[in-house]
């Protein structure tokens, strides 16, 4: 009755399916501190605390309650935790109701669910139509600029 | 030359029958060769050399999961081509190798598909199926990139041929042999009640090529059944170190 046991065999087994043929994912679970450049392959899970860098050219998730003080880089992510710096996704960026970003976004799709706060300019990529305003607004300043020096002149004659 | 290593526990009784019907198969396929009788303090690793000089070309393991894991990680570095034929209960690495338990896996070894395995390295000793470090308060630092630490405890699982899953609350983590990478699985107690049972938070997993776990008091090591006390070790993946026969259901 009072014997020691480890226990672990309930919670681990060795009868593995290897027809759930996921690629295996890096965690961080939640008490877990990662210090440095974090980087992967893979997908990342983040439910703890990451400082330094986070790189991966797949999926990364933040978990709620999970904190990032690393400029972050990803292939898609899912935020729900807080992030500190720096947010640039290649493709897809969803926060959840309960993401923290203070820090630049870059990405090319956004979807922000009601309560997410966002801290920091957000860029987008693909926003052509901008761009072109901006060729024309910055046309436009020229030919006023020409137009007063040419009164300036105009006048001093 | 073929060269049977028998373990200790093929003596008993029960499995008298089972190891004469092998052999006779054995014999059927004209591989039968020396047998070799393992002891608890054998050194695999001198017999194999031993028998190397007199001229084998084929050494073969039988017995479980400990026996393959006991001469694996002493003659790892022999370059000679293994076989293995799983008998008795505990072989989940013959399941990841492809080869069925009992008779049936001489017909395996007699078809020679050979294949090159990757192996763990740790403190200059190999380690085939898993590496155990027991709850320590560790840190890891992976790949010299980063570093990873805990508040609480920990217990570390490096899996390499021997198949790991986790079944937790929310999610279900597996993984899969010779991918080219280890796998290691950080296990946080959280608690421990008074009847000495530990309670896990879920894993963290971080693939890595070479990791250095270090701590402030010794911690407990156990790499494929041997147990060291260390301080600091090193952990990398050797790619491609054995040599072995395995079968076509293989899991990787």
């Amino acid at each position: 009755m009072f014997q020691k046991s480890s226990s672990k065999k309930d919670e681990y087994t060795s009868n593995v399916n290897y027809d759930n043929n996921d690629n295996v994912e890096t965690v961080v679970g939640p008490s877990v501190n990662v210090e440095g450049d974090f980087s992967s392959e893979g997908n990342i899970v983040v439910k703890g605390t990451v400082s330094g860098s986070v790189n991966t050219s797949k999926l990364l998730t933040v978990e709620d309650g999970a904190k990032i003080f690393a400029n972050v880089k990803a292939g898609n992510a899912h935020i729900s935790g807080s992030v500190k710096g720096n947010v640039k996704v290649v493709d897809r960026l969803d926060l959840s109701s309960t993401a923290q970003i203070l820090g630049d976004i870059v990405c090319k799709v956004l979807t922000v669910e009601s309560g997410a706060l966002i801290q920091g300019k957000v860029s987008m990529k693909g926003l052509e139509i901008e761009e072109k305003q901006t060729k024309k607004t910055s046309s436009l300043k020229s030919k006023v600029k020409d137009l007063v020096e040419d009164n300036d002149e105009g006048e001093t004659v | 030359m073929y060269v049977y290593l028998y373990d200790d526990f093929l003596r008993q009784k029960k499995y008298d029958l089972l190891v004469k019907a092998m052999e006779t198969r054995l014999t059927d396929f004209g591989i039968a060769g020396k047998i070799i009788r393992l002891q608890n303090f054998t050194n695999a690793k001198a017999v194999i050399d031993d028998e190397i000089n007199r001229g084998a070309k084929t050494i073969v393991i039988v017995g479980n999961d400990r026996t393959f894991g006991n001469v694996l990680s002493r003659a790892a570095t022999c370059g000679i081509l293994f076989g293995f034929l799983p008998v008795g209960p505990d072989n989940s690495i013959a399941e990841v190798l492809g080869i069925p338990v009992g008779e049936k896996a001489c017909d395996i070894l007699a078809q020679r598909r050979k294949i090159k395995l990757d192996t763990g390295w740790f403190n200059n000793r190999y380690f085939v199926s898993r590496l155990h470090i027991l709850p320590s308060k560790i840190t890891i630092e992976y790949d010299e990139k980063f570093k990873v630490s805990t508040n609480y405890k920990s217990e570390l699982i490096i899996c390499n041929l021997q198949p790991f899953s986790w079944k937790g609350e929310k999610q279900e983590y597996m993984i899969h042999p010779q991918d080219g990478k280890l796998e290691a699985f950080l296990l946080p107690i959280t608690k421990k009640s008074l009847f000495g049972k530990y309670k896990y938070e879920e894993p963290s997993v971080f693939p890595f090529e070479e990791m250095i776990v270090s701590a402030k008091t010794p911690f407990v090591v156990d790499a494929d059944g041997k147990i060291s006390k260390e301080t600091k070790i090193k952990i990398r993946l050797a790619k491609k170190r054995v040599e072995m026969i395995v079968g076509k259901e293989r899991k990787f």
